[in-house]
């Protein structure tokens, strides 16, 4: 009983964009779908919803695929948002509605509650190309849910939105989940995944890299992180020198430390008071989904993944004054 | 068998998309305008006929007599110029200008030469049959049941009766009053079995023409209404939202069906006033031209019939084209790239128009009835044949047959096109992405 993306893939002209993807939703769970820019995250919501159809494989809800599901099973935010620019926000709700088959009352009804909720009922009677792009946001978000749908899919629902509007939406996801909705939600902003959801899969050049609970993903990173910090001015860059223990983001504040899981983190501790450093920060802790996410979405170590130096483009750099331009002498053609 | 879900009937999301799409366009600015100005063009039209009438009223209409016997010709101009020549009731004797004039010609051959040579426009030849009676023959270029022939016929009666009286008293034996014969030599063209007149040919097919430029006219605005919906919803992006909402088939249906009542709205909003100052047109041509006004000259304006078969026409064209416009404004990405796609499409709006105005001239050949069949021509040439009256029930009936089936098969076509393309961003539009999509559907 469960969403499951079983074995698709699929294909444009000689671009493979998905290549036997394969993950599971739980009803009622909050899963996060992430994947770098490319990576196939909207071509397999659009499968799900049976915008595209798949060369192999199938989507499968509660069994059935949902090419045979009325399309009102889903609710879908576009990662492109749109509304008819000149059509008034009410009218263009209850049009939505409608076509998911909610009568006018019902779907007027609804949309003026969620207008409410959202503390914006001055919208109603506005055309949309006078609101602002968060209003215009929560808007489109209120037409993919009028019609309270089993499974609501989100294409990085979040961008834009400033940090009170953030909360509002957060906060109808957890309400929504807990009346057992399925949220899925592709995006790249790990903190957002790290807060919501309780499931991720993982996803590159159309394959699922890393998939499951979030607690197991992170356990089978097979790594630790420890962030350690010492009092004064001196460096940690030491710590690297033991086996297994890496720097994996040095800091002002604190080291953050990647550790193989053979080793057992009080061996660093150990290593610091034996050099004699006052440690006044220890902390053993998981690793992010931000480092599990470059770790895994097919970055050798050897690879750099830091922004390239200026010389080597030709491009000026961000801070002039340091980098007298080369190219303000340009002969003029 | 592809899977459908339970919601993908055409109904109601279909209803749905087309009224928000209609009510969209009714209440645009542009089209109140668009109905406005072409309401009061068409009124504009419906005074045709008057202006023929107020023209006809000016044209004099020489009429040569020809008789063996000079009393008998100069009885009959006289009469004829005091029957036809009667000035209207209120018009001053004075400035009165006569509508016939009236010559003599010494004998028949004479007549037709001097009608050839566009000297006369017809020929009333007199003899008297050997039982004293008199025989008219009428040459005319005008049909033999126009209203003229038939004034003339009358007037003859009256020339006979003075003839009868004015020999009855010179010379004995003379027979009892016999009525006289009238026959009317015709060189009008006829066609289907009802004659016309070069006069109502000439109205007609001014009709026609109109028709069919309006015809011409509304499928291409139309028609580019469908294209740019389509690509402003791609543009504004809106498509993403209405692309998991509801099925290609059920978008492109509402959005033909909600353009094309919007369309018809319009053409309602044109159609209705020139319709109402039709049946007020003789108390409008009496206003106008002044009262006495010959009332039965014959007028080929638009009648019911003609406004009919234009609406049936118009609507059956409109949903062919529509669906090929909607095809492809899905694969433009933004409504400006719809002018490099219009210029193609025009080209099959604009032979069929084009087959439809020629066609006109020579409106009995078998390449203007086979053309009648074409459903990309029929809209323009079956007008065009119904308006000069040349059309077989079962010819029009498979004439619209055909249409009604390649309507159908476009709508299947396009919403292939249509969802594959609403998704693509960014490419460039031309007939081989036109035909790719077709074949695809998107999934190749």
């Amino acid at each position: 009983m469960t969403l499951h993306v079983d074995g698709v893939s699929k294909r444009f002209g000689r671009i493979v964009a998905l290549d036997g993807i394969d993950f599971r939703v739980e009803p009622g769970e909050v899963f996060g779908f992430i994947g770098p820019n490319g990576a196939g995250k909207t071509t397999t919501m659009r499968i799900v919803l049976d915008i595209l159809r798949p060369d192999a494989g199938q989507v499968t809800w509660h069994g059935r695929p949902t090419a045979e599901l009325p399309r009102r099973t889903f609710g879908y935010l576009p990662e492109e948002r749109g509304l008819y620019p000149r059509m008034n926000v009410l009218e263009q709700l209850v049009f939505f509605a409608g076509l998911h088959g909610l009568s006018r009352e019902q779907a007027r009804r609804s949309a003026l509650g969620w207008l409410e909720r959202f503390r914006v009922p001055e919208l109603a009677g506005r055309r949309s190309d006078e609101l602002s792009k968060g209003n215009q946001q929560k808007i489109q978000f209120i037409a993919a849910i009028l019609h309270d749908p089993e499974v609501l899919l989100m294409d990085e629902p979040f961008t834009g939105l400033d940090p009170v509007n953030v909360a509002m939406l957060k906060a109808a996801f957890g309400e929504m989940s807990a009346r057992g909705r399925t949220l899925i939600i592709s995006t790249h902003q790990m903190e957002v995944v790290e807060a919501l959801c309780g499931s991720i899969a993982i996803i590159d050049r159309g394959r699922v890299v890393v998939g499951g609970r979030v607690r197991d993903v992170k356990r089978a990173s097979g790594r630790t992180v420890v962030r350690l910090a010492v009092e004064g001015d001196v460096g940690v860059e030491w710590a690297a020198e033991i086996a297994g223990v890496r720097v994996s983001r040095p800091g002002h504040d604190y080291t953050e430390l990647t550790v193989d899981r053979s080793v057992d983190p009080e061996t660093i501790l150990r290593a610091a008071i034996a050099r004699g450093a006052r440690v006044i920060r220890f902390e053993v802790a998981e690793p992010s989904l931000e480092e599990i996410f470059i770790e895994r979405v097919g970055y050798d170590p050897g690879d750099r993944i830091d922004l390239a130096p200026p010389e080597a483009s030709g491009v000026p750099a961000a801070d002039p004054a340091a980098d007298p331009a080369p190219v303000t002498e340009e002969p003029a053609a | 068998m592809t899977p459908r879900p339970p919601d993908a009937a055409l109904l109601p999301n279909a209803a749905l998309v087309a009224r928000r799409e209609f009510l969209e366009r009714v209440r645009s600015r542009a089209f109140a305008v668009a109905t406005l100005i072409l309401a009061v063009v068409a009124v504009g039209l419906t005074f045709i006929p008057i202006i023929v009438r107020a023209a006809d009223r000016e044209t004099t209409v020489r009429i040569a007599v020809v008789a063996d016997d000079p009393a008998l010709a100069g009885r009959t101009i006289e009469l004829l110029d005091g029957f036809l020549n009667q000035p209207p009731q209120g018009a001053d004797p004075a400035t009165f200008t006569r509508r016939y004039r009236f010559s003599r010609e010494s004998s028949a051959d004479a007549g037709a030469a001097a009608m050839a040579a566009a000297r006369v426009d017809a020929l009333l030849m007199v003899g008297r049959t050997s039982a004293g009676g008199l025989a008219f023959a009428y040459r005319t270029s005008e049909s033999a049941l126009s209203s003229r022939s038939q004034v003339l016929q009358v007037v003859t009666f009256a020339i006979a009766l003075f003839d009868w009286q004015a020999e009855y008293g010179t010379r004995p034996g003379v027979p009892p009053f016999q009525l006289p014969t009238f026959t009317v030599q015709s060189s009008a063209a006829s066609a289907g079995g009802s004659p016309l007149d070069s006069q109502e040919t000439a109205s007609r097919s001014i009709l026609a023409t109109i028709l069919i430029v309006l015809i011409f006219i509304t499928l291409t605005i139309y028609g580019m209404w469908v294209a740019t919906s389509v690509a402003s919803e791609k543009s504004s992006r809106v498509m993403e939202l209405l692309i998991s909402t509801a099925t290609p088939r059920q978008l492109l249906v509402g959005k033909v069906v909600g353009v094309g009542a919007a369309g018809l709205t319009q053409y309602l909003a044109i159609v209705l006033p020139a319709a109402g100052a039709l049946l007020l047109q003789d108390r409008i041509a009496a206003f106008f031209l002044g009262a006495g006004t010959d009332a039965s000259v014959p007028l080929a304006g638009p009648n019911p019939a003609i406004l009919l078969a234009f609406g049936v026409l118009f609507l059956l064209g409109f949903l062919l084209y529509a669906f090929i416009y909607a095809a492809a404004g899905s694969l433009v990405s933004r409504p400006e790239d719809i002018q490099q796609l219009a210029l193609p499409l025009s080209f099959l709006s604009m032979a069929g128009y084009f087959s439809a105005v020629f066609g006109l001239a020579s409106i009995g050949s078998p390449v203007v009835a086979v053309l009648s069949y074409v459903p990309f021509f029929s809209p323009f040439v079956m007008l065009a044949r119904l308006s000069l009256g040349h059309v077989q029930p079962w010819e029009l009936a498979l004439s619209l047959g055909l249409l009604v089936a390649a309507i159908g098969v476009a709508m299947l076509v396009a919403t292939r096109i249509y969802a594959a393309g609403v998704l693509l961003y960014g490419q460039r539009p031309g007939l081989r992405a036109f035909v790719r999509a077709a074949i695809t559907g998107g999934n190749g």
